[in-house]
């Protein structure tokens, strides 16, 4: 019994010997994977496209279940204020209707306007519909993962939009997969109108709820309830798509909260705009129709 | 060494792929947009509760090298321009090392000190991520957000814990006691 005891004191103190040094290289390791990418993006870039391109699968089998389940807590949630949600409703379809009345005069009169200055209109944005299967949402990072990639046409920096408004842009293509980055994440920058008062401004996120408005020329001239809309500069974003209101104007600081509602998403648009197609000799463009949904 | 017949073999390799399998399964999961409050937030903590809950008595199926794989696809998964590859894998390494050399004070234990042990190595794993995912992208990052993960995910824990003790435990039949795992009927939680 008490060989055997020996015995195991031994190989114990072996094995933590063995697994010590084998502690070390595995550091070492580590350490060297967090150097490589930091001095190689592009190889960590396909890394990640490769790893989204592969887990994708997985998880369109798994979104349906999750989505489930979403609609379940979703249920639970509204089923305590259904009676409040009702009225709400109400109230908002009634202020729509007016809206929906001022749009459609509104668009009669601006076609009539165009016709008499014989205006041309840019290039026709194009959609593709896409289900969210993933969340890449941390402490650190606001994203999703999309199921639609290359092969239909998506392509780095499209604006994917929501039925409110923008949502994010592609960050990553794989064949099959994107990833968004939404407007609230750290690394976001837009460049943006302030829709009053037409002045230009760069729309920043820093992974809260709530987007900062920078490069603003002077801050005096934003009021709260002000409409926050892409300008289009420098890309592939189409004009005028809605982002947000602003809700906070003090000490300089300016805060605007997201139309999209990005706790509850589960379709979103990818919008393109033909504009990254010129740029990069039109290879994008697919030359069979593509899977996902052409809504126009 | 004798020859184990087919099944018992298929089985041994089950319990064997059995903890990394699990893994696997929970670094996916970080990405299922799941939209319960609060708990989707700590889902990208949960692999670090996994890589705990196995390496407190099975440390052997989880090699090194397995979790330098799953740190790193990890890291991949999840995302964000700039962020460190490869600060989920130190963690995994280290979380099953410090579990390894603590083995006395962690396993056969009141589940209460096994709880107080996770919430010192998860606290240390969330700095650790916090820390290189900041001095990578060289901002001031606020810790708030990764703070309240933490605090998710050691309130997660009692409930999961058990759960993940189950599956590791559990005998399957027509196994030779020679290929049966190191665990010691008094080495589980629960």
């Amino acid at each position: 019994m008490a060989i055997r005891d020996d015995f195991e004191v031994v190989a114990s103190q072996v094995r933590t010997m063995v697994q010590r040094f084998a502690l070390g290289l595995l550091v070492i390791a580590s350490f060297g994977a967090m150097l490589v990418g930091k001095a190689d993006s592009v190889l960590v870039e396909h890394a990640r496209v490769l790893a989204l391109d592969l887990a994708s699968p997985v998880l369109e089998a798994i979104a349906r279940p999750v989505a489930a389940a979403n609609r379940a807590i979703a249920d639970l949630k509204e089923f305590a204020s259904l009676r409040e949600e009702n009225a709400r409703l109400r109230e908002e379809n009634a202020r729509l209707l007016a809206w929906q009345t001022a749009a459609r005069r509104l668009e009669n009169e601006n076609e009539r306007m165009r016709e008499l200055a014989n205006f041309r209109e840019g290039p026709e944005a194009s959609f593709i519909t896409a289900r969210l299967v993933g969340d890449s949402v941390s402490a650190y990072v606001r994203g999703a993962l999309l199921n639609v990639g290359r092969k239909v046409g998506v392509a780095s920096g499209q604006a994917v939009v929501t039925g409110e408004g923008l949502a994010g842009r592609i960050a990553e293509v794989g064949e099959h997969s994107a990833r968004v980055l939404f407007v609230t994440d750290v690394n976001s920058r837009l460049p943006v109108l302030i829709e009053r008062t037409r002045e230009r401004a760069i729309l920043a996120g820093d992974n809260s709820p709530r987007l900062r408005l920078t490069l603003l020329q002077s801050v005096a001239g934003v009021q709260r309830g002000d409409r926050i809309v892409t300008s289009g500069h420098g890309g592939s974003f189409p004009v005028g798509i809605p982002v947000g209101e602003v809700v906070e104007t003090d000490q300089g600081s300016v805060r605007v909260r997201p139309f999209a509602d990005f706790s509850r998403l589960e379709f979103v648009r990818v919008v393109d705009y033909g504009v990254t197609g010129l740029v990069s000799g039109g290879t994008t463009v697919p030359a069979a129709p593509p899977a996902g949904v052409r809504i126009r | 060494m004798r020859a184990d017949g087919l099944l018992a073999m298929l089985d041994r390799w089950g319990r064997w792929a059995l903890p990394g399998a699990v893994l696997l399964f929970f670094v996916l999961l970080t990405l299922a947009p799941l939209r319960a409050p609060y708990l989707s937030g700590a889902l990208p903590l949960l692999p670090a509760l996994v890589v705990f809950q196995f390496s407190l008595a099975t440390p052997e199926r989880l090699p090194g090298p397995l979790l330098l794989a799953m740190g790193i696809l990890l890291d991949l998964l999840l995302g964000g321009p700039g962020a460190p590859v490869g600060v989920s894998a130190l963690g995994f390494v280290l979380i099953r090392a410090a579990v390894v050399n603590n083995r006395r004070y962690l396993v056969g234990v009141p589940f209460l000190f096994q709880w107080f042990g996770f919430c010192l190595l998860a606290l240390g794993f969330v700095i650790l991520v916090w820390f290189f995912t900041a001095l990578w992208t060289w901002t001031a990052i606020d810790p708030m957000p990764a703070m309240m993960q933490y605090v998710v995910v050691v309130v997660v824990y009692p409930l999961l814990a058990p759960l993940l003790a189950r599956v590791r435990a559990r005998d399957p039949l027509n196994v030779p006691d020679e290929s049966r795992g190191t665990a010691q009927p008094g080495e589980t939680t629960s």
